[in-house]
């Protein structure tokens, strides 16, 4: 059953679970506790969008379907725009649909950590064979690589680098370089129409424009979640919860629910991590067509443990390429002109960096910083990311960075390396969003314990990637869907 | 709605003519995109569109050692100003200046004639 906050439809009942947020992590959970025959409610702030609706306009798109219209920013020595869904299946929609498995080498950090029980690799695989299976996960094909993601493998293939065909949740895509805009062509398998209408056929009430304002704690057991509907007038709604509480809002969204929620913790909106990011344009003499293939359907882990970065093709339509191309009047059209022969390499970093994020008078206030360590990884990735772009073939590599001449030519990639250490000379997204609820089994050292449910609030959990301890390298989604599916499952069992 | 000041910091930063007969702001329409942004776009967005239309104005001429406001000076030397916001030496110009080309780009990429212009047909 669908109910529409923005139309004021009402749903004043009571459920054995209340789910907030339709993302990877609340749309798994939803799922599996909806399939215990138990019922269930899903909170979701932002509007459910057709996908029929889906078309090429990326303002469009930011405005109906992105958090803040695409315009939420991280301050420190950077302005950083933090890109997050605001729709009916959260991130998902608006993501490349990447799926990774959580590599070995992060387990084992988080087993060090004392996470091994509380997170088993074991259970989460087979979580990742039935997810995959779900969704469809497969490399991109060949046919949706278009020019662009080509010249990531021609580039690596002459340095003898790794690089391969990202592994993603879509089936027939066509390259049409609109995963930002939710993919018109109806190939990703986003929560919107996978996950999220499995839980619905199994009974779940998806309420959109429902916006969690609070969770009611009484006598340390969570009992209803207070909100605000987006219909005219912001009518307050009341979602009673019989057995449990899950959040799954995201590590901006979660920690600032769980303080006005009364959830005290020294953790409680610390330790956020991410996966900065900053491109770099290759000037190639053919047109390599970055607005036609998969939207990032090629990537480099060849770097992954030694500088922590990673390497992807990304493809976006002209708008979004333009703002980033350098110069203003004759010029920037001169470049304009010249978007079709180019290609973006962007790199990742899995940054050491911790911020904090809070509520503040206008939304979430983030805070984040990179360090000097980050700086050098990221500077050696786009050194990397240039040898690539030049090894495929561009007569020019555009930095975007001030400081540095605004081409280098071939033999000159090693400039990126001796870059400027001032992370505000970058231009910068960040995505990838992680622990602002970290969990630890004391709450002396984290805000949720090993079963998922905040300390002293046994029937409040939270099941998004603010528990996770550390990022990780590699695109997130993945992760946080065998997560929260354990996290679910463990509450279901404790709450039978 | 657009003032005088604002259209010519627009016209500055895209012109008409130029190459693989790319239009310029107003030819492609970015007016009508302009009101659209003005209704719909979050608040804290506008204020920044608003702020980056007078820097531009305002700040950029000083950059080049120009009195402003920008309409009094030639298209070169306008066109000089904003460059010179993007290389500005203070990180925040750079910024208003990324935020005016962002805004900038949603409207003007967007239109069927500079996609068509730069080759690019969304199936």
């Amino acid at each position: 059953m669908r109910v529409d906050g923005a139309k004021g439809e009402r749903f004043d009942e009571v459920f054995d679970y209340v789910v907030i947020g339709s993302g990877a992590a609340g749309a798994t959970a939803a799922r599996a506790l909806a399939g215990t025959g138990r019922s269930v409610c899903v909170l979701e702030e932002g509007p459910a969008v057709d996908p029929a609706a889906f078309g090429a306009d990326s303002w469009g798109a930011f405005r109906s379907m992105f958090r803040d219209a695409n315009g939420q920013i991280a301050t420190g020595r950077a302005f950083m725009p933090v890109i997050q869904g605001r729709v009916l299946g959260g991130s998902t929609v608006i993501n490349s649909a990447i799926a990774w498995r959580l590599p070995d080498d992060v387990f084992a950090e988080w087993a060090a950590l004392g996470l091994a029980d509380a997170l088993p690799p074991k259970e989460l695989h087979r979580y990742w064979d039935e997810i995959e299976k779900d969704l469809s996960v497969a490399a991109t094909p060949v046919e949706a690589w278009g020019s662009f993601n080509t010249l990531m493998r021609d580039g690596a293939r002459r340095l003898g680098v790794e690089a391969s065909p990202t592994r993603r949740y879509a089936s027939g895509c066509g390259g049409t370089s609109q995963c930002l805009t939710g993919c018109p062509s109806g190939a990703k398998r986003s929560m919107l129409t996978t996950y999220l209408p499995q839980a619905e056929s199994k009974g779940a009430v998806i309420v959109t424009g429902a916006e969690a304002r609070r969770v009611r704690i009484v006598d340390r057991c969570a009992v209803a979640v207070e909100g605000k509907l987006s219909a005219p007038g912001r009518p307050s709604f009341m979602a009673k919860a019989r057995r449990a509480v899950i959040v799954a809002a995201s590590a901006i969204q979660t920690p600032q629910l769980l303080a006005r929620s009364g959830v005290r913790s020294a953790h409680l909106g610390h330790h956020f991590m991410a996966h900065p990011g900053t491109p770099l344009t290759g000037l190639f003499d053919a047109p390599a067509n970055l607005w036609r293939g998969a939207t990032q359907g090629f990537d480099s882990t060849h770097h992954r443990r030694d500088y922590r970065v990673k390497i992807e093709t990304i493809g976006l339509p002209p708008e979004v390429v333009f703002a980033r191309l350098p110069g203003a009047g004759r010029r920037w059209k001169e470049r304009m002109a010249l978007a079709k022969q180019t290609a973006i390499f962007a790199v990742q970093t899995r940054a050491w960096a911790e911020g904090t994020v809070r509520e503040g008078p206008f939304g979430a206030l983030i805070r984040y910083d990179l360090t000097r360590r980050d700086m050098m990884q990221i500077r050696r990735g786009l050194r990397f990311a240039a040898e690539l772009l030049f090894a495929a073939g561009a007569r020019e590599v555009w930095p975007g960075i001030h400081g540095l001449p605004e081409k280098l030519l071939p033999g000159e990639a090693h400039r990126l390396e001796a870059g400027p250490d001032n992370p505000g000379s970058y231009s910068w997204i960040l995505s990838h969003l992680f622990g602002t609820a970290r969990m630890a089994a004391h709450g002396s050292a984290g805000v949720v314990g090993h079963d998922f449910a905040v300390h002293g609030v046994p029937n409040l959990v939270v099941a998004d990637s603010s528990v996770f301890p550390t990022n990780l390298g590699v695109n997130p989604q993945h992760a946080i869907m065998a997560v929260a599916r354990l996290c679910a499952e463990r509450l279901a069992e404790r709450t039978r | 709605m657009l003032g005088e000041r604002d259209r010519a910091v627009l016209d500055a930063l895209l012109p008409p003519g130029g190459p693989e007969g790319l239009p310029g702001a107003f030819e492609a329409g970015f007016e009508e995109f302009e009101r659209g942004f003005r209704a719909d776009a979050p608040a804290t967005m506008r204020l920044g569109w608003r702020a980056a239309l007078l820097v531009a104005a305002w700040i950029s001429p000083l950059l080049i050692r120009r009195l402003p406001p920008l309409d009094r000076l030639s298209a070169d030397e306008r066109e000089a100003a904003l460059e010179a916001m993007g290389k500005s030496r203070f990180h925040l110009i750079r910024q208003v200046f990324l935020l005016l080309k962002a805004v900038t780009s949603f409207g003007y990429g967007s239109t069927p004639a500079v996609r068509r212009a730069v080759g690019y047909d969304a199936r």
